[in-house]
């Protein structure tokens, strides 16, 4: 049985309770274009050139290593000889104190930017840096400054983490006294939103990573679970069951109110919004199994909308979709083990990723799905169909997310 | 007319009630197991939640229906799936003549274990502490 999309506007109970966090923030970066593709094709060439200042050396060499974790160049150092009229771009710059200015030329010597980064570390304005350039050249968004939510129960209470890329500079984020789970970054990384036990009782909550203040957001009774920031920043897709069972609400975070989008008789959870914050994908059981299903939501055209999207197998969860939009990442019962799968939205064949493991993320640039088996992050190039282990041996790892 | 069948009724407020993972409390009856993704109450639960049902209309208490589910499921269908569950015995309590607004629910997915053999459960809870004694059912137990 398909469910019904009901319209019922609520004002939810909003406590609009602040705390102060002990953790202090990564702050407010920029948003990243919609627009990505795992498609790839002939590397563009990029001369990292002289780098002047008392700390130019250093950030010459920070560059480098950065630009080549990102595999979206092919990096020319300083000092290896190469035709100059076969650089496809070229980046000089100059550094003191930390503080780092630098100057992206194309082939043609056109000057495309110059910009200052003046964060107090020289890595955060390298990585700032990396990204500026990766997003200048291809389009795509750089993940040196992106950043990656989990849950881990390693002090004995589950608590919300973040780390880089990488797996590394792991933050605690959340210290409540009964945990928290359920981790939703928004696109910039500057908003958190989870399940706090703070009081017994699950609360959403959301979390201004540039500064550590807490809002509690809803506070309903029964379940308050699942959000998921959309894109557009505005709005929040999340799980509660105050009216009786559980069901997907969007609310408008301006305003306070919030729409019941599914009239379920299963288990609707895991809701994701699409990269244009005009759809969301979730997963339920209306009699069938859990599958997953796909709403419109603002869409004046097809309002009321609200399909099955048909993945191939009887269990299906943790739907999400890919930043532009034509994949679908998820988690899958089959023989009795869970797998990581995506395909192709809203048609296309399904690709296993891997078997034994559940909770895919994409990253911001598409190229990348994190997941978790046994208790460890992996890190799957969906390009070259390799995996790399990103974090393991830190309590049980679950929820991964990254900002998307 | 809406068939009876399909009326759900909403939660009442949270106020008064205190939850199993912030204080001690007592299940007023042994757990329901449940099996895999099920989260239809079944004729053997029955017995205990009409015995529990009786009890809450004699005292007037107020109960708190936490539900668990086992580990290794994708968390937010444990919370959904445990959700459901706990729902689902409030609902036949009530249709047993308790009054909706003095139970709640709690669907912990595997977020928290309660004691036991099993944690795919749901186990009721009077809302605070008090001396009321539970109600025994071997039938319903694992």
């Amino acid at each position: 049985m398909i469910p019904r999309l009901s319209l019922l506007i609520i004002t939810l109970l909003i406590t609009a309770t602040c705390s102060s966090s002990a953790f202090t923030g990564i702050g407010n970066k920029r948003k990243a274009a919609q627009s990505h593709s795992t498609n790839s094709g002939p590397l563009p060439s990029l001369r990292v050139g002289l780098f002047t200042g008392s700390s130019g050396s250093s950030a010459q060499k920070g560059i480098i290593d950065e630009l080549d974790r990102s595999r979206s160049f092919v990096v020319i150092p300083p000092g290896v000889e190469s035709d100059p009229t076969k650089h496809s771009f070229e980046l000089t710059g100059d550094s003191v104190g930390g503080r780092v200015t630098s100057r992206l030329k194309d082939g043609a010597g056109k000057v495309l930017f110059e910009r200052s980064y003046a964060a107090p570390g020289i890595d955060e304005n390298i990585q700032a840096l990396s990204d500026d350039l990766t997003y200048a050249i291809t389009g795509k968004p750089g993940l040196a400054t992106s950043r990656i939510a989990f849950v881990s129960n390693k002090t004995g209470v589950k608590q919300v983490y973040l780390c880089n890329a990488e797996g590394t500079n792991i933050q605690q984020v959340t210290r409540h006294p009964h945990g928290a789970v359920s981790p939703s970054l928004s696109p910039d990384a500057s908003l958190l939103a989870f399940t706090s036990y703070r009081s017994g009782f699950p609360e959403v909550t959301l979390m201004d990573l540039g500064g550590g203040m807490e809002r509690v957001v809803t506070d309903t009774p029964g379940a308050n679970f699942g959000a998921s920031i959309a894109p557009d920043g505005r709005h929040l897709a999340l799980v509660m069951s105050f009216l009786g069972n559980p069901e997907i609400f969007v609310t408008d975070l301006a305003t306070n109110s919030a729409g019941c989008l599914t009239e379920s008789i299963g288990v609707p959870c895991s809701p994701s919004w699409s990269p244009t914050s005009t759809r969301l994908i979730f997963s339920s059981d209306e009699g069938n199994g859990q599958q997953l299903y796909v709403a419109d939501f603002g869409s004046e055209k097809s309002p009321g909308g609200l399909q099955r999207f048909n993945v191939g197998y009887q269990f299906a969860t943790d739907p999400m979709w890919s930043p532009d939009g034509t994949q679908v990442a998820f988690t899958a019962r089959s023989r009795g083990s869970w797998i990581v799968a995506i395909k192709g939205y809203p048609s296309g064949r399904t690709r296993v990723i891997q078997r034994a493991a559940k909770h895919p993320s994409f990253s911001p640039n598409g190229r990348y799905l994190i997941y978790v088996q046994n208790g460890d992050l992996y890190r799957h190039d969906l390009v070259t169909d390799s995996r790399r282990l990103l974090i393991s041996e830190f309590g049980e790892v679950s929820e991964p997310r990254w900002m998307n | 007319m809406q068939d009876e069948s399909t009326v759900v009724y909403a939660l009442g407020t949270r106020e008064g009630f205190d939850s199993p993972v912030a204080a001690s409390l007592t299940p007023i009856c042994p757990a329901l197991s449940f099996i895999g993704d099920n989260y239809t109450v079944s004729g053997r639960h029955l017995v205990s939640i009409r015995k529990v049902a009786e009890k809450a209309k004699q005292s007037k208490i107020r109960l708190l229906i936490a539900a668990y589910t086992s580990p290794g499921l994708p968390e937010d269908h444990a919370r959904s799936l445990s959700e459901r569950r706990a729902q689902d015995v409030r609902q036949q309590l009530i249709e047993m003549g308790v009054d909706a607004g003095s139970i709640h629910t709690l669907g912990l997915g595997n977020d928290f274990s309660p004691s036991g053999p099993s944690s795919d459960v749901v186990v009721i809870y009077q809302a605070s502490p008090s001396t009321i004694s539970p109600v025994s059912d071997s039938n319903s137990s694992n």
